[in-house]
């Protein structure tokens, strides 16, 4: 049976799929449909959604579309979720091999930052690099990556340290290849699909802490971010509930999304070894 | 001249809080084009002898000189050129390569590291290395699961002969073949020498085997060299304890041999 077959039987993985290619086509489509600056004022304020068809979801204190910046905001969570979990990713497997395959002290010293980093709540980290180097677009991806390259890194080094036992590491070095391109080319590829295993939880608590900044005030100023949008709509919470629910719904979904979907080809390809 | 003259070599290893000498003061050579096996019980310590010389382990005690230079005195880029002469072939070819390799991708690597061939010339001598070991060229796109363990053992050969070394350690490499495979491998390794007159360092248990294509033999037990000398003679006639031990539980001496 086909790979994608064998994902579209779990009813999980179906579901997670439609909520991340709804969420893709949003990010893809939002400056189509929305062209223009999706802060403009575009009506009167507070209208509740459904009164108006061409402001559907209503807008908020300022008169600004709520579905326009919904749009706008799929792209910023999508777009930050996705580089910080691979800059987490990155980081993480060549801090992990490198301290796998050296050993000695360069292991016991990128374990000991390691273990330092991850003693700090990743929130914390965050929150506190956020507000030393000013919130931007560029700095909350590195803030949110700050947190998240542990667990990657331990599970690259477990891997690797079983790995570079093998065999064929053996061959390599006895053909003469650098220690180098041992780790990068022949011990790192065998070592990434439990490292790979673990994105779909990463990119999805991207997303979250991503949302949790901008709630805090310290998202990007210039971007429209479902966080920022909740705290907007949390001042006026008893008469426009719904400008804090429906950002609401909305991360909840692509969490989800995100997180079954990921749990989904994790699922299929461990299937796959599992038979071969 | 001798090409690999190993003296008072020893290794040893920690079990729980006594240490235990896997190689215990071991002095043997290697001339050129010559065949020296290496035969002893489970543990008697041959493959820690081999992962010494090519220096994958280092040894606590003891001196390596290999093509006349002090092979233990080379560190980084000196020791990663010197490695071109002095090559393996293990004994489970399917563990001895990365899993996501191709049969062109083994045989490019040595050639490209020691630059041996431009990267134009490469895809030439990868068939040529092919044919020379009884391979035809159309493997080379292959993955290295793909094909069978007989013709893995042939790319592993021809891997280890991509750098024209003087010598190479076989650790068991044809335990793990069938019979009749067995032979054919043996037949091209002692083609190998007759042409290019590689040296092999010959890790065996088959006593039949190493009659057949070593001119020495060393028995190890538990490090240490128990006896040694001409293949046929110590085989013919042990007279270590080790030695009469090993011949009597071979199964069937087999005289004839390729
Ligand atoms: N990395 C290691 N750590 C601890 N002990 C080791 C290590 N490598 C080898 N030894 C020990 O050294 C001794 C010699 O092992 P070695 O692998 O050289 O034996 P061998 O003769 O190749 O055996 P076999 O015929 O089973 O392959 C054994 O007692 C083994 O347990
Ligand atoms: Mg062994």
């Amino acid at each position: 049976m086909s790979p994608l077959r064998r994902f579209l039987r779990t009813p999980e993985a179906v579901a997670g799929a439609i909520l991340l290619a709804a969420l893709i086509a949003m990010a893809l489509s939002a400056s189509l449909l929305f062209p223009g600056d999706p802060q403009a004022i575009t009506g009167p304020a507070l209208l509740p959604p459904f009164q108006d068809w061409s402001l559907p979801l209503g807008t908020d204190r300022l008169g600004r579309d709520v579905l326009a910046e919904l749009f706008h905001g799929a792209r910023t969570s999508l777009a930050v979720g996705l580089a910080a979990a691979a800059a987490a990713l990155v980081v993480g497997a060549v801090v992990g091999t490198l301290a796998g395959f050296a050993g000695g002290l360069v292991d016991e010293v990128l374990m000991r930052i390691t273990d330092a980093f991850q003693t700090v709540p990743s929130f914390l980290l965050a929150l506190a690099f956020v507000s030393v180097v000013g919130p931007s677009l560029g700095v909350v991806v590195i803030a949110i990556a700050l947190g998240t390259w542990t667990g990657p890194a331990r599970v690259a080094r477990a891997e690797v340290l079983s790995i570079r036992e093998r065999d064929y590491v053996a061959g390599a070095r006895v053909i003469g290849m650098h220690p180098l391109a041992i780790a990068f080319r022949e011990v790192l590829p065998n070592a990434l699909p439990p490292v790979l295993a673990m994105s779909s939880v990463i990119v999805a608590a991207a997303i979250l802490t991503e949302a949790a900044l901008s709630f805090l005030g310290l998202g990007d100023p210039n971007r429209v971010t479902w966080g920022g949008m909740i705290a907007e709509g949390r001042a006026v919470l008893r008469t426009a509930p719904f400008l804090s629910i429906v950002p609401g719904i909305a991360l909840v979904l692509t969490v989800l999304g995100v997180y079954l979907a990921g749990e989904g080809i994790v699922e299929t390809t461990a299937v796959r070894r599992g038979l071969s | 001249m001798t090409l690999l003259a190993v003296s008072n070599l020893t290794k040893r290893y920690r079990r729980g809080n006594k240490t235990i000498a896997a190689v215990d003061d071991v002095s043997f050579h290697i001339d050129p084009g010559e065949t020296l096996a290496l035969a002893g019980p489970s543990g008697s310590g041959k493959s820690t002898i081999a992962r010494l010389a090519l220096r994958l382990i280092e040894p606590d005690d003891g001196r390596i000189d290999f093509e006349g230079g002090d092979f233990l005195a080379l560190s980084g880029a000196a020791l990663r050129a010197r490695r071109a002469r002095l090559q393996m072939v293990f004994q489970d070819p399917l563990a001895a390569f990365n899993p996501r390799a191709t049969v062109a991708r083994v045989l490019d690597d040595p050639l490209r590291i020691h630059g041996i061939a431009s990267r134009g010339e490469r895809p030439r001598r990868i068939a040529a290395l092919l044919e020379r070991v009884g391979l035809t060229a159309d493997l080379a796109p292959r993955a290295i699961h793909e094909i069978s363990g007989g013709q893995r053992q042939r790319v592993a050969i021809a891997r280890a002969i991509a750098t024209k070394p003087s010598l190479i350690v076989l650790d068991e490499a044809v335990s793990a073949l069938d019979v009749s495979v067995r032979g054919e491998i043996l037949e091209l390794l002692l083609d190998l020498q007759r042409q290019e007159k590689i040296a092999y360092l010959f890790i065996s248990h088959d006593l039949g085997v190493i009659r057949s294509v070593a001119h020495r033999v060393i028995l190890l037990d538990a490090g240490r060299i128990a006896e040694n000398g001409d293949a046929r003679t110590v085989i013919d006639a042990p007279q270590s304890a080790i030695g009469k031990a090993l011949v009597a539980a071979a199964p069937r001496l087999n005289r004839t041999g390729p």
